[in-house]
């Protein structure tokens, strides 16, 4: 059966919603799901833009076979050839032979290494500005490099103002029924998990992010529709995610606030980071959270650095390094480009205390723009009473770094 | 070939005549009372011996080097210290005029020397450039017709007692070595000034200081050769600098063999002379054979300089030797006398510490293994390495500093704006500490240096201890040489360390030494008149004038009454270090994401770190996946 939902006249989503996969590119945990997007556009022609991830290439052809209600397919557009969107196109030309694939030339070399079968005459390669006339429908290309594939690119819709953004603007979270963003509360049910995907999909390529958004804004008054391929389709308040996405891209964060991550294995390093967050709360510093790396999937630690302006890491030392898994949040860090934040640390170690070093030491040299504060508590396994004052010192200083 | 000629045994004779009679009696007092014996120079000069090996026609004895050589050696059999002002006036401060000079600056410059009219010397070392000369932070900035000339060399032979100097400076910044150019400088110029002399182990009697230099004016053709080729000069000079040192150090080692062996002869025990005791007797013949072999290598080298044959690697054989046998002979020579040998006035006691600064300067010993091994294995594989061309500057020596400098506006505001923001800072001046806190102790210290200048106003310093709660510092040379404070009261490094929280630094210059010792102080203020001081690299506030003027402010403005006494002291937060976004561009590739980072370079492509984007080769591809360099985006 299908499942369809109209984005504007002629203009219908046909994609589906999944929550029966655990990982995300095998990696990242999605337990509100994931939508994988596809739109066909209705005219003197019919247009398919993109296609879904196999798992759900059924619900898809359902879909596309009832709104195009017995007629043919003319054009396929694939902006972005990762198969979570392109792994259906095999299944789709079998069905609609007559169909002629748009995409550009790194994108066609990247289907052929993935083992698509496309006829060249039914290829039509775009350059970046080129301008289709699809009967009643012209679309225009912006190519879109390293958002997050060196091939993805953006197509609009001059005729209805719908903006094809592949995985730009996209988000985690199933749709459930809701397709836009005025019907649903974005603050509260969506930006956790908008944040969490555009930081890990595409954290590390801010510069790309910029230009792409440098090179859409004269187009932007134009635009009714931003239709990515995952998430919420937007035609409203389109500040609002530009807003986020400029401080996304530019590794700017949203927030003054501290998010304390520890790395304890009997819980005495644990101590600290509570100690040291009650203490914050003391001195009313705002937006206090605290995470245990053991147990949090650093797809979570890594969007909460992207939103808060300080970070304490607070780890024993293992094997004469740094705990594992708070090395491995560090490499997670610098792999996607974190920077322009302060840092604390506290260290903890019962025989030879080093991952304050250690860890200082990755910051200083292995990342960007990281300030790391002066005062470093250094616990012998367990905090003694006296330490109060050190967890203090360390508050203050915290709480001085934030003014200004 | 190995022996000498008539000629030169005749020099050597004439000239240890003269270093018995007027040198040897005198050296004990030299060595005493750290005296420069100009007098002894000046005959030196009128023997012709400051020219030795330059032409007549420049002034000079037309001698050779070798005769310079046997020269330095016989004064330094008698005192270390007598050499080397000769040594650093022929091979340092002379040569490379002679060698690199104009006609016009080897006239006006080279013939006075030669003719000893003048003395000369050589300023390369300073506190970061010591064997490592691409540290060198002294500056010359062509402005119209001058040179201006900014900076610090330290360690001088002959500084102060000199007219001429040969300075290094940067005049091209980031390059490195080849961004250093020479100068000869004159003494008296204005901002050229002479700072600490110090105050040595051994060579008492040759005079060594530091030089400053604030906003000197270099006449433009007192560039010594081209501009970028200072290293090259220095190289040059330091090559037969060498020569100079090793006939120091064999004629150190000499004078003591010669004292040890006579006093063995003389010395009875178990009734015969000590030298005819197999220990003795042993050393005697190690000593001499060592010395042998060093002269050898002394007169060897000097021989090939005169034939213009290369010396560099013969010359730092030689100086290394001579040193090492300098420092043995010398111990050595110690044991043979025993106990009298152990007692000042023993002129092996003198000769021993002379000993070991040839190890040491004009390139260390250990330097010398590099220059040696270099020249029979040349340069070795290239090596990756981060860049240093655009490497971040030095960090100053106390650490993260804020470094506010108040220097313009009346001495009044400027008080006034410093006491502000210390206010801000969290120090409080209700309370204090006694004046007579040890300074390990002490939670502020007011501290003098020589910029306080006489010592009536110590008064200007105790007042402002008073008023800002404090107890009384100094920098070195205010406790040993001229003896204000007790010594337990100077900072530094050999000195106390202060661990506080505010450090109020009073004409103190900053010398390394000194800084290493407030390294944990919470802020440090600087008052110094001189705004190139290091010291304001190194403070927290400092304000550039006068003490005379300010420190009475100072304390007016910081009196608040009685003190109350202060609790336990409460550390002020030292400032933090922001990481800054680099000067220069990351690059990343359109095609992949690589990161293109200029400090890293694409070596595998043959691009050397330190390569900036835009100054790649226009053919340079993405070394991950071919993109070309046209399609990269500033990170």
């Amino acid at each position: 059966m299908h499942i369809v939902r109209e984005v504007t006249e002629g203009l219908y989503w046909i994609g589906a919603n999944d929550h029966r996969l655990t990982l995300f590119e095998n990696i990242h945990p999605i337990p509100e799901g994931v939508s994988y997007n596809s739109y066909i556009a209705l005219g003197e022609k019919t247009i398919l833009f993109d296609t879904v991830d196999w798992d759900a290439c059924r619900q898809m052809l359902e879909n596309l076979k009832y709104v195009l209600d017995g007629r043919d397919l003319d054009y396929i557009v694939i902006n972005h050839w990762e198969p979570d969107h392109a792994a259906s196109l095999q299944e789709v030309l079998i069905e609609y032979p007559n169909a002629k694939i748009i995409g550009n030339l790194k994108g066609f070399q990247l289907a052929e290494q993935f083992g698509f079968h496309i006829d060249e005459e039914k290829k039509i390669i775009v350059n970046e500005g080129d301008v289709i006339d699809a009967g009643n429908h012209q679309l225009t290309f912006l190519f879109m490099p390293m958002v997050h594939w060196p091939e993805a690119m953006v197509t609009f819709d001059l005729s209805n103002g719908a903006l094809f953004t592949a995985d730009a603007f996209g988000s985690f979270k199933a749709l459930d029924g809701k397709l836009f963003n005025d019907e649903v509360d974005y603050d509260r049910d969506w930006l956790d998990e908008n944040r969490r995907y555009l930081t890990n999909i595409v954290g590390k390529y801010g510069p790309h992010i910029r230009k792409i958004l440098k090179k859409a804004a004269p187009l932007l008054d134009q635009v009714k529709f931003i239709c990515p391929l995952h998430g919420l389709v937007w035609r409203n308040n389109f500040s609002y995610l530009l807003e986020k996405y400029e401080l996304w891209a530019n590794y700017e964060p949203e927030q003054k606030g501290v998010m304390i991550c520890y790395a304890s294995m009997y819980g005495n390093t644990e101590q600290a980071a509570q100690a040291l967050a009650a203490k914050l709360c003391d001195l009313g510093v705002p937006n206090v959270s605290v995470f245990d790396v053991s147990n949090t999937h650093v797809s979570y630690l890594i969007a909460e650095v992207f939103k808060k302006s300080h970070v304490v890491l607070a780890s024993c030392t293992y094997n004469l390094g740094i705990f594992p898994v708070m090395k491995n949040f560090l490499e997670d860090m610098k792999a996607l480009n974190v920077q322009n934040r302060t840092f604390a640390i506290i260290e903890n170690g019962s025989w030879a205390i080093r991952s304050g070093d250690l860890i200082s030491q990755f910051l200083d040299e292995q990342m960007k723009t990281i300030t790391v504060l002066n005062d470093r508590v250094t616990i012998a396994s367990h905090l003694k009473e006296g330490q109060n004052e050190e967890i203090e010192d360390l508050a203050l200083e915290i709480k001085e770094s934030m003014r200004g | 070939m190995f022996k000498l000629s008539q000629e030169h045994e005749d020099l050597r004779m004439q000239i240890r005549e003269f270093a018995e009679s007027e040198v040897k009696p005198y050296a004990f007092t030299w060595d005493r009372e750290n005296h420069f014996p100009r007098e002894v120079i000046e005959k030196m000069a009128k023997n012709g011996w400051l020219g030795l090996p330059y032409p007549k026609e420049y002034g000079g004895m037309g001698k050779d080097i070798l005769s310079y050589s046997i020269a330095v050696e016989e004064l330094s059999r008698v005192d270390g210290g007598t050499g080397v002002i000769l040594s650093a006036h022929v091979s340092l401060g002379s040569w490379p005029i002679y060698a690199f000079g104009t006609e016009e600056q080897k006239q006006k410059y080279l013939v006075p020397l030669a003719k000893g009219e003048k003395i000369g010397a050589f300023g390369l070392t300073e506190p970061n450039a010591g064997s490592d000369a691409g540290g060198t932070e002294t500056t010359a900035v062509l402005e119209g017709d001058h040179y201006i000339l900014n900076g610090e060399k330290i360690f001088i032979t002959n500084g102060g007692e000199a007219d001429t100097y040969v300075i290094f400076a940067v005049t091209t910044l980031g390059i490195g070595t080849r961004g250093i150019s020479a100068f000869i400088v004159e003494k008296g110029w204005e901002g050229f000034t002479i700072g600490d002399h110090y105050d040595k182990l051994g060579i008492r009697s040759s005079a060594t200081a530091q030089l400053l230099f604030n906003d000197v004016k270099v006449p433009k053709e007192n560039l010594l050769g081209k501009e970028g080729e200072g290293f090259k000069i220095a190289m040059a000079t330091l090559d037969g600098g060498r020569i100079g040192i090793a006939s120091q150090a064999l004629g150190i080692a000499q004078g003591a063999y010669e004292s040890a062996k006579n006093y063995a002869l003389d010395r009875i025990q178990f009734g015969k002379p000590v030298a005819f005791q197999q220990g003795l007797s042993f050393k005697i013949a190690d000593m001499a054979t060592q010395i042998r072999a060093a002269r050898m290598l002394v007169y060897s080298a000097a021989e090939l300089k005169e034939n213009h044959e290369n010396y560099g690697m013969e010359a730092a054989m030689a100086k290394q030797f001579a040193s090492d046998t300098a420092v043995k002979v010398t111990e050595e020579a110690i044991q043979c006398y025993g106990g009298n040998g152990y007692l000042k006035g023993m002129d092996v006691e003198r000769m021993y510490r002379d000993a070991k600064i040839t190890q040491i300067y004009e390139g260390t010993n250990e330097i010398m293994r590099v220059v040696i091994s270099g020249h029979i294995l040349g340069k070795p594989p290239k090596q990756e390495k981060k860049a240093s061309p655009l490497a971040n500057p030095q960090k100053a020596i106390t650490g993260i500093r804020k470094k506010m400098i108040f220097k313009n506006g009346s001495a009044q505001e400027m008080v006034d704006s410093l006491v502000e923001n210390l206010k801000a800072d969290g120090h409080d001046f209700t309370v204090g500490i006694d004046i007579d806190t040890p300074i390990t102790k002490a939670a502020r210290v007011v501290s003098a240096g020589k910029g306080i200048g006489p010592k009536e106003n110590m008064k200007l310093i105790e007042e402002l201890a008073r008023q800002a709660g404090a107890a009384i510092g100094s920098s070195r040379p205010v406790a040993e040489t001229l003896q204000y404070v007790p010594m337990d009261r100077y900072v530094g490094m050999s000195g106390q360390k202060f661990n506080g929280n505010l450090y109020i630094a009073c004409g103190i210059s900053g010398a390394v030494q000194h800084l290493k010792g407030i390294t944990n102080a919470g802020t440090i203020v600087a008052i110094n008149t001189n705004p190139n001081a290091p010291i304001f690299k190194n403070c927290d506030y400092g304000i550039v004038g006068d003490v005379n003027e300010i420190l009475p402010l100072l304390a007016q403005k910081l009196n608040t009454g009685k003190k109350k006494p202060a609790g336990e002291m409460k550390k002020i937060r030292r400032p933090i270090e922001k990481k800054e976004k680099p000067s220069y561009d990351v690059m990343v590739c359109d095609g992949c994401g690589y990161e293109y980072d200029p400090m890293i370079g694409d070596p595998a492509n043959g691009i050397a770190p330190g390569t900036l984007f835009e100054n790649l080769p226009d053919d340079w591809v993405c070394p991950h996946c071919s993109e070309p360099k046209a399609h990269f985006e500033k990170s």
